[in-house]
């Protein structure tokens, strides 16, 4: 018996259409039925006013959400998330009234340190998060957990809970609240930033390594992949997306809050539980996280067009999680061999 | 019966020019200690260029680490270590590598996720600029992949793959280096007869070229083909080496075990009775198992042979109610079973001992007590309603201890820290905890001492006296072949033969997986276990 | 070498390093006691150590509650907004019946009754997803944590409910049942003493363990895992609404926010304790410990008059070390 197996003959066409249904799953058709319906049955759903609010508010958990990917990707999870945007806003914000009481009047000097110390706050907190990770070796669930209370307390104390004022107004009407050629400017840093994660997903080293690290812990190490720095990356480099996606919100907010939006970390976890990005690691793509984030966006949108409570809203959110990864681990018992 | 054979006898020539290029690889007195256990003692080891050199010996004697050692996974505590002449400081993996040192595990290191082309490269991905040079890498995956003859498709995620097919993306890794030393783990644990025979037309090619393998082997037949010299390790240290030509069967097995063993397995008498299990027509979901039919009689070991992923665990896993049944019938003890469910089943009167006891089938943060009596908990002697009795749980389980010979005989103690031999033996003292009639082995001696070998089959054959069937699926072919009174072929998810008395031989085994060969081609990539 | 060698080798070594990680916390605890007497020296008188009692009974109650499904390789992230939609749901049934002039037993039980009942239906949300689909325990409770956030705000209306009847919180808080010992410190007791024959004595908390030490095992053993991993979850929930009960009673009013920071101080407290967050590992008397040193710690710093804001960002820093220290003690034996 020495013939060698034939080779496999080109999948059909069925086996193909398949095979993309695999990989991008039903977001898109979902996402494009349910603006249709919502253009179809919600008045002021397609007012130029309200497109430019979801446009930049989804830009702002695109951002946040594509750096939560990267750490589900690499098998973790990163609850501080939700901490880090008030943390960078407050620090921010602060240095900024600093620097104008410093340097009156140089508004860019003043923007570029608020916005680097926003940074670099946020940059703090993931290096704590990723260092206790690839170091330490503990639970990325608790650590994050850790670090959320830390970052929370230190945004508090900062503050005293009191919103921070006098930041430029330039950065504030320019950056935060106006448009360039026609759109929130939150949408070219996000378009910018997307491209960024999708390119070094797919063209960079670092992109396969986050996956196998992610997929097989055991085989990176072997491979010789360094699986101390990329982890400590892929934790750095959420929080600093966070960091980034808080000062954007600060610049749209008008002041830096040690309390913005609580549930963002949810949603961030939400889209890209919704986008097919695996709990257990090695699996998630950029471009399917920015469709997820949009839905969910619109989502909400739409309920508060039709004026659902936002309590309310937190509770079909909590359920939406829920659901989202409970259709994808039946849909994943049906396919594998467990 | 020695390995004096012509063709051997011709490597070694070839073996004995390249030994005057000084050896490719020396450690001297080399020791590796992990918590609670000397793995290595110092061991000595060297290594010619050109050469096929077998690491034999038992699980546990050390094998393992030496070859972790080689292609630096961990250092050695002591000993030196010198590579083409040179002495070598902290080695990594990738180092190692680097080096030219390409080893192929028996414990994939394959993200899944990836494609084959993907793993190819992992760690060593060819850029251009800082960006990966996907075309280039594509090029020499086709390059390497056509080499080696294998049929991978470098698009493919590995998680879809077969494991031989994930073994060839292993073995491929290894080629796709400059390799000089490499090192193969069990390699045909999961490759067909023809695949085998392609690897080691590639051993002997890599070998004319001056590279040196370290073959890890305990299949006689493999080492008799492949093999210029052997070493011996056993406990750690090394016992001997040896050319491959002096030495016969026997001498191997009576310098790994350090006794000589007569007989490793004992003669079981047969008393067949009544059916006691019985499957008729059997498929799985998954199409692990097509259409099976068997049965199993008390008083005898029924045994199903096959090779790796030819779906006999899966079929006894269905039976245990592991697996999702599409189609098919189930009786144990006369009785239709029909929805199977592992506590259904123990209930029944049906054991099923997983094979992969680490992952499967104990708890070893846990003690001994608490895994030996988790399968009985819902029996009267070990819970009334709801609540423990511990102290006669404690009871029963000490006399199972004692007689299956647990060393140490603690119970109380967490089960992580006993060794393979005796953790099998806490998975098996689950069957004596409560009225079982009928036991399915599942790989039992992986990983197992011979010594404990020899009391799991002692156990056997206590089973069998006492009227109970044993189903015994394993893919050492001489433990099948010798312990087995009626013996099930499996071939690639079918049931291709029932095989009786003096048909029990492994030439009528082997020859059922040619004709099957032969006959039709195989459903590639089907995704296995 | 021989197994019997393999086995004593090993336990000399972990002998001596396992002790000083065993008494870790203990140590730490007296010189934490000492370093705070150095400046506050009320910290050591009677009332006080009665008072931080008191205190720990909560988050011990909690911690218990979080242990169940930690042994299980879980947590709850919910349970601090379980406690909250507890608190408000309880008040208002309280409240709203006493205004009809009920007998105070019927108000009472009413209360009981919707506490635990918003306790079941949280447990019954958890365990559900997380064993019957198998989906990860942090995004079904992080799940669940949103609802209840949003509940509870939606039903209280964003503001305390007040007059919660005085008969509730004497039963559950300033009463008296044995003398000398408050009824937070009784009701720790007996839950302490309940859970510690739960877990070792019954099938449940056997099984509990070894699902968290190898849920596969648990399953090809034939135990019924899935209906325990579902009842772990729910006695976590209804031991948390209790503990809810309890603070309600407390506070005398149906707080909206009432669950604050417990998720993380009932995690800590546990993981500090020792229940290993690896799953299959702790008992009760870990969660004594637990719960007795973050309230020591909470004690001490309020002594030492330190902030809110920072005493939060200690407990943060608090719960790293710990899982750090738990870490270390799985890798040694």
């Amino acid at each position: 018996m020495s013939q060698a197996l034939p080779r496999a003959a080109t999948p059909s066409f069925s086996q193909r259409l398949l095979r993309v249904y695999d990989s991008v799953g039903f977001l898109p058709v979902v996402l494009v039925a349910l603006v249709v319906v919502l253009a179809l049955f919600v008045p002021r759903f397609l007012s130029l006013q309200n497109v430019l609010n979801v446009l930049r508010s989804s830009s702002y958990l695109v951002i946040i959400s594509a750096g939560q990917m990267m750490v589900l990707i690499v098998g973790g999870f990163d609850l501080s998330v939700g901490a880090v945007v008030p943390l960078a806003s407050v620090v921010s914000a602060l240095t900024m009234v600093w620097a104008n009481g410093v340097a009156p009047g140089q508004t860019a000097v003043v923007v570029l340190l608020g916005v680097l110390a926003g940074l670099l706050s946020g940059l703090a907190v993931g290096l704590v998060n990723g260092l206790s990770v690839a170091f330490l070796r503990v639970s990325p669930f608790i650590v994050t957990l850790g670090s959320m209370s830390i970052a929370t307390g230190v945004a508090l104390l900062l503050t005293n809970g009191i919103p921070v004022y006098g930041m430029p107004k330039a950065y504030v009407d320019g950056f935060g609240r106006g448009l360039w050629l026609r759109l929130p400017p939150a949408v070219y840093l996000a378009a910018l930033i997307v491209a960024l994660v999708w390119f070094m997903q797919n063209f960079t080293k670092m992109g396969r390594y986050l996956y196998a690290i992610g997929g097989n812990f055991h085989a990176a190490t072997v491979s010789g992949v360094r699986t101390k720095t990329y982890l400590v990356l892929a934790y750095a480099a959420c929080s600093l997306l966070a960091a980034v996606s808080g000062l954007g919100l600060t610049a749209q907010i008008g002041s830096g809050q040690a309390v913005i939006s609580a549930q963002l970390t949810l949603e961030s976890i939400a889209a890209a539980v919704i986008a097919g990005v695996s709990l257990k690691g090695g699996v998630g793509r950029v471009e399917m996280v920015t469709l997820a984030a949009f839905f969910l966006l619109i989502l909400t949108n739409a309920m508060d067009l039709l004026r659902v409570d936002p309590r309310i809203q937190t509770i079909f959110l909590g359920l939406i999680v829920v659901f989202a990864v409970a259709l994808e681990e039946i849909a994943r018992r049906r396919t594998s061999v467990d | 019966m020695t390995f004096a054979d012509p063709a051997v006898a011709g490597a070694s020539r070839a073996a004995q020019a390249a030994r005057d290029k000084g050896p490719l690889l020396e450690l001297a007195g080399v020791s590796k200690r992990f918590p609670g256990v000397v793995a290595l003692d110092h061991v000595d080891f060297d290594l010619r260029h050109g050469e096929a050199h077998v690491l034999f010996g038992e699980n546990g004697a050390g094998k393992s680490t030496l070859i972790n050692i080689i292609s630096g996974t961990y250092p050695p505590d002591e000993g030196a270590f010198t590579y083409q002449g040179e002495a070598v400081g902290r080695l990594t993996p990738h180092a190692a590598r680097l080096l030219g040192i390409s080893p192929v595990f028996q414990e994939f290191s394959l993200a899944p996720e990836l494609t084959v082309e993907q793993n190819l490269f992992l760690g060593r991905e060819l850029t251009r600029g800082g960006v990966l040079d996907r075309s280039g890498m594509k090029a020499k995956a086709k390059a390497v992949i056509d080499l080696l003859g294998f049929d991978l498709e470098p698009d493919r995620k590995v998680r879809e793959l077969s494991r031989a097919h994930q073994q060839m993306v292993e073995i491929a890794k290894a080629f796709l280096a400059d390799v000089k030393l490499l090192i193969l783990d069990e390699p045909t644990a999961s490759l067909t007869e023809a695949e085998a025979e392609k690897l080691f037309s590639l051993v002997d090619k890599v070998k004319a070229s001056g590279v040196g393998v370290i073959y890890v082997s305990h299949r006689m037949r493999e080492i008799k083909q492949i093999a210029d010299r052997i070493t011996v390790l056993r406990d750690g240290r090394k016992i001997t080496t040896v050319n491959a030509a002096d030495v016969s069967e026997g001498d191997l097995v009576e310098l790994m075990t350090g006794r000589k063993i007569e007989v490793l397995f004992p003669h079981i008498e047969a008393h067949p009775g009544e059916k006691l299990l019985e499957v008729e027509g059997l498929t799985l979901a998954n199409r692990t198992v097509c259409d099976v039919s068997f049965h199993a009689r008390a008083g005898e070991i029924t045994g199903v042979a096959g090779l790796v992923g030819c779906g006999k665990s899966e079929l006894v896993r269905a039976v245990y109610g592991l697996e999702q049944v599409e189609a098919g019938a189930v009786r144990v003890n006369g009785a239709v079973v029909t929805q199977p469910t592992p506590s259904g089943l123990l209930k029944r009167g049906l054991c099923y001992f997983p094979s992969d006891r680490v992952a499967e089938g104990l708890a070893l943060g846990r003690p001994v007590r608490e895994n030996a009596s988790m399968a009985a908990l819902d029996l009267p002697a070990f819970a009334r309603g709801g609540v423990l009795r511990r102290a006669s749980e404690r009871q029963a389980i000490q006399s199972i201890a004692n007689r299956l010979k647990l060393r140490p005989p603690h119970i109380e103690r967490a089960v992580a820290n006993f060794s393979g031999g005796n953790r099998q033996k806490v998975l098996l003292a689950r069957g004596l905890t409560r009225d079982i009639n009928v036991y399915l082995f599942d790989e039992p001696t992986v990983g197992i001492d011979v010594g404990a070998k020899t009391e799991v089959y002692a156990l056997m054959k206590e089973l069998v006296a006492t009227g109970a069937a044993i189903v015994l699926v394993s893919s050492e072919l001489p433990e099948v072949l010798h312990l087995s009174h009626r013996v099930y072929v499996m071939h690639r998810s079918r049931m291709v033969a029932e095989l009786t008395g003096a048909e029990i031989n492994e030439q009528a085994v082997l020859s059922r997986f040619f004709r099957e060969d032969a006959a039709e081609p195989s459903p590639r990539g089907a995704p296995e276990r | 070498m021989t197994d019997a060698a393999l086995a004593s080798d090993a336990a000399q070594r972990r002998g001596l390093l396992d002790w000083l990680l065993v008494f870790s916390l203990p140590l730490l605890m007296i010189v934490m006691e000492l370093s705070v007497y150095a400046f506050a020296p009320r910290v050591l008188s009677l009332r006080n150590v009665v008072n931080v009692l008191d205190q720990s009974s909560y988050i011990f109650v909690f911690a218990c509650a979080q242990m169940m499904v930690i042994l299980t390789r879980g947590f709850d992230l919910s349970l601090g907004a379980a406690v909250s939609t507890v608190s408000v749901a309880s008040a208002l049934a309280m409240t709203g019946l006493a205004k009809t002039g009920s007998p105070d037993a019927v108000v009472v039980a009413a209360g009981l009754a919707t506490g635990l009942g918003v306790g079941a239906l949280v447990g019954l949300f958890n365990g559900g997803f997380v064993s019957w689909l198998a989906i990860n325990p942090f995004v079904v409770t992080l799940g669940s944590l949103n609802i209840c956030l949003g509940l509870s705000t939606t039903i209280s209306g964003g503001s305390p409910v007040f007059n919660v009847p005085d008969v509730f919180s004497r039963l559950f808080y300033n009463g008296v049942l044995i003398p000398g010992v408050s009824i937070p410190i009784t009701i720790a007791i007996v839950i302490a003493v309940a859970l510690y024959f739960l877990l070792n004595y019954t099938i449940f908390g056997r099984s509990l363990y070894i699902i968290g030490a190898n849920p596969r095992a648990a399953r090809v053993a034939g135990l019924p895992s899935r209906r325990y991993l579902f009842l772990a979850y729910l006695t976590c929930s209804l031991l948390a609404a209790f503990g809810g009960l309890m603070l309600t009673a407390r506070t005398g009013s149906g707080e909206p926010n009432l669950g604050g920071s417990l998720m993380l101080e009932s995690i800590a407290a546990a993981v500090i304790g020792g229940v290993s967050l690896q799953g299959g590992v702790g008992g009760v008397g870990a969660v004594v410990f637990g719960a007795l040193f973050v309230t020591m710690l909470s004690n001490s710093m309020d002594l030492l008059e330190v902030g809110g804001y920072i005493q939060q960002i200690l407990l943060g820093c608090v719960l790293i070390l710990a899982i750090f220290l738990d870490r270390l003690r799985r890798t040694r034996t």
